[in-house]
């Protein structure tokens, strides 16, 4: 029986990974519009979008636009790979429990 | 944890893979407001350089509203992701736009440009670029613009001064004012749908 696979734990809390799927679609997104795409809190979001950049999973920006502070988040490679390997293993562990 | 209920929340989480990827890829701007804000423009432009009679109508008011645009776009736009798509669709209108002002500025400084040039060129340029969009978004009704555009400008060259004239100041109602109206309507219900799921 094959051996099934450990789910990555940096990406498995739902609201990483729920930022990491909507980055993935994009190019890059504004804090603002992951908070409102999420409905998650400021400090909420902040804490565990620094985990996913501390994980190297994300890159941040921050720049002033018309005296306004934004940060500008993007994946990186790095991440891309660790969520498609984390939809994998999803994939198998439900297969494997079907 | 049971595995039942294991395998629940593994099936929610790839659920929520999924509707956050595709989520991403849903959102886009607001733009239906520039078809209309361009509509009204060339109305302001015809109507000013047939009473006016004045040569300054159409570069003077193409130039306010191309300001206008951008002034707008930088601010609805603030908060929106970067997507490959956007950039694609915004380089073809930019490149539409400066297209249209390098050649017809020309021709109506040099007095070549007449009623059945400028509306044969601005018709086909603007199918192209509507089409090229409607292409892109699989979108049928742009689609539909892109064919009345082109047919203005077909028009254009076979037709008298006030056909052609009546066949522009038709294909800008329908497929500026008109279109641009149903973008708007079109945005907002999305908007409110998306809202409702979330909430």
């Amino acid at each position: 029986m094959p051996e099934l696979p450990d789910l990555n734990p940096v990406i498995h809390g739902k609201l990483r990974l729920a930022c990491l799927s909507l980055l993935s679609g994009v190019e890059q997104a504004e804090f603002t519009w992951l908070r409102a795409r999420t409905g998650s809190t400021d400090g909420n979001l902040g804490a565990q979008l620094l985990k996913l950049e501390e994980a190297g999973y994300v890159t941040a920006e921050k720049k002033f636009v018309q005296r306004k502070p934004q940060t500008i988040y993007r994946m990186t490679e790095s991440g891309r790979d660790a969520l498609t390997q984390y939809v994998q293993a999803l994939k198998q562990l439900l297969g494997g429990a079907i | 944890m049971t595995p039942e209920t294991q395998e629940l929340d593994l099936q929610e989480r790839l659920n929520l893979i999924e509707s956050m990827i595709a989520e991403g890829r849903r959102s886009t701007g607001s733009w239906g407001w520039t078809f209309v804000l361009w509509g009204v423009a060339y109305y302001v432009a015809i109507a000013w350089a047939t009473l006016g009679h004045s040569n300054l109508a159409w570069p003077v008011t193409m130039v306010a509203a191309f300001i206008l645009t951008a002034i707008l776009a930088s601010r609805l736009g603030r908060n929106q992701p970067g997507r490959t798509v956007s950039r694609a669709l915004s380089a073809v209108w930019i490149a539409l736009g400066i297209s249209m002002f390098v050649l017809l500025l020309p021709l109506g400084i040099s007095g070549r440009a007449d009623l059945h040039t400028c509306v044969a060129i601005v018709g086909a340029m603007l199918g192209m670029a509507n089409a090229t969009s409607s292409i892109i978004l699989k979108w049928k009704m742009q689609f539909a613009c892109a064919i009345v555009w082109w047919a203005s400008a077909v028009a254009a060259c076979f037709s008298s001064d006030t056909q052609t004239s009546i066949a522009f100041l038709a294909a800008i109602f329908f497929c500026q004012i008109v279109f641009g109206i149903y973008g708007m309507v079109s945005e907002a219900r999305e908007n409110k749908l998306r809202g409702a799921t979330h909430a």
